[in-house]
C-alpha cells in the first residue's frame, strides 16, 4: 500500500516537473517571439522618428521656399506696377506717352525694344526661380544697364533716380 | 537745328535739366528706350525731316542724336 503511495507520488512530481518544463520552455518560446516583436517595434519606431524628422526638415524647406516665392512675388508686383507706370509714362510737358503710335511711326525701333524687354521678363522668371544673380547685374548701377522688367531683383545695387 | 534738339530735350525731361552734348539720355535725364524714340519723332516732326530707323537703333547720348539729325537736317 505504501508502495502505492509512493509510487502514486512519484508519478504526480514527475508529472509536474514535465509540466513546470513545459510551461518555462513555452514562456521561454513565447518570450523569444515577444522580443523579436518588440524589435520590430523598436525598428518600426525609429523609422517613424527619422520619417517625422524627414517631413520637417521638408515642411522648413517647402516654408522657406515659400517665404522667397512670396518676396520674389511682391517684388515683380511692385515692378509690374512699375512697368504699367512707365509704359503710360507722362513727360515734363505733360503729355502721355502713346506706344501705340511710336509702334506705327517707328515699328522696327518698337519691336527692338519689345524684343529686348521680352528677354528681360524671361530673365526675371529664370531670377524668380531660383537662378543666380550674374556679376553684369549685380554691378549694374545705370539705368542703361539694369533690366528694366524687373529691377527690383535683377538689380539690387541700382538707385532709381 | 541744335536750339531744336535741345528745345525738344527740354520739353520731354523737363526744363530745369542740365543738357549738353555730353548728357546720357537714360542714365543722366532718366529716359528709357520708348522716350528716345519719342524724342526722335518729336525732333523730326520740329525739322520736318526723316530719320531711318536703323541710324537710330543704339543712339544713348545727346551728342550722337545731334549728330543723326545733323546728318539729315542738312541734306532734307
Amino acid at each position: 500500500m505504501l508502495g502505492q503511495i509512493k509510487l502514486v507520488f512519484f508519478f504526480l512530481l514527475l508529472s509536474g516537473a514535465a509540466g513546470g518544463l513545459w510551461y518555462v520552455q513555452h514562456l521561454k518560446a513565447e518570450n523569444e517571439i515577444l522580443t523579436l516583436n518588440n524589435e520590430k517595434l523598436n525598428g518600426a519606431v525609429e523609422q517613424q522618428q527619422q520619417l517625422i524628422e524627414q517631413q520637417l526638415r521638408d515642411i522648413e524647406a517647402k516654408t522657406d521656399i515659400n517665404k522667397i516665392l512670396t518676396e520674389n512675388n511682391a517684388k515683380l508686383t511692385a515692378d509690374l506696377n512699375l512697368a504699367n507706370e512707365k509704359f503710360n509714362k507722362v513727360n515734363a510737358s505733360g503729355e502721355r506717352r502713346d506706344v501705340g503710335n511710336l509702334a506705327l511711326s517707328k515699328p522696327k525701333s518698337i519691336e527692338r525694344i519689345e524684343r529686348k524687354r521680352e528677354q528681360q521678363r524671361a530673365r526675371c522668371f529664370e531670377i524668380a526661380q531660383g537662378s543666380p544673380l550674374t556679376e553684369e547685374e549685380l554691378n549694374a548701377t545705370k539705368k542703361s544697364q539694369i533690366n528694366a522688367e524687373c529691377t527690383n531683383i535683377a538689380n539690387p545695387n541700382y538707385i532709381p533716380y | 537745328m541744335k536750339d531744336t534738339v535741345i528745345e525738344v530735350l527740354k520739353s520731354h525731361f523737363g526744363a530745369d535739366k542740365d543738357i549738353n552734348e555730353s548728357s546720357h539720355l537714360m542714365d543722366d535725364l532718366g529716359g528709357d528706350e520708348f522716350d528716345i524714340v519719342d524724342i526722335i519723332v518729336q525732333v523730326e516732326e520740329k525739322l520736318d525731316i526723316s530719320i531711318p530707323e536703323e541710324e537710330t537703333f543704339d543712339l544713348m547720348t545727346v551728342s550722337q542724336l545731334l549728330e543723326v539729325v545733323g546728318r539729315h537736317a542738312g541734306s532734307d
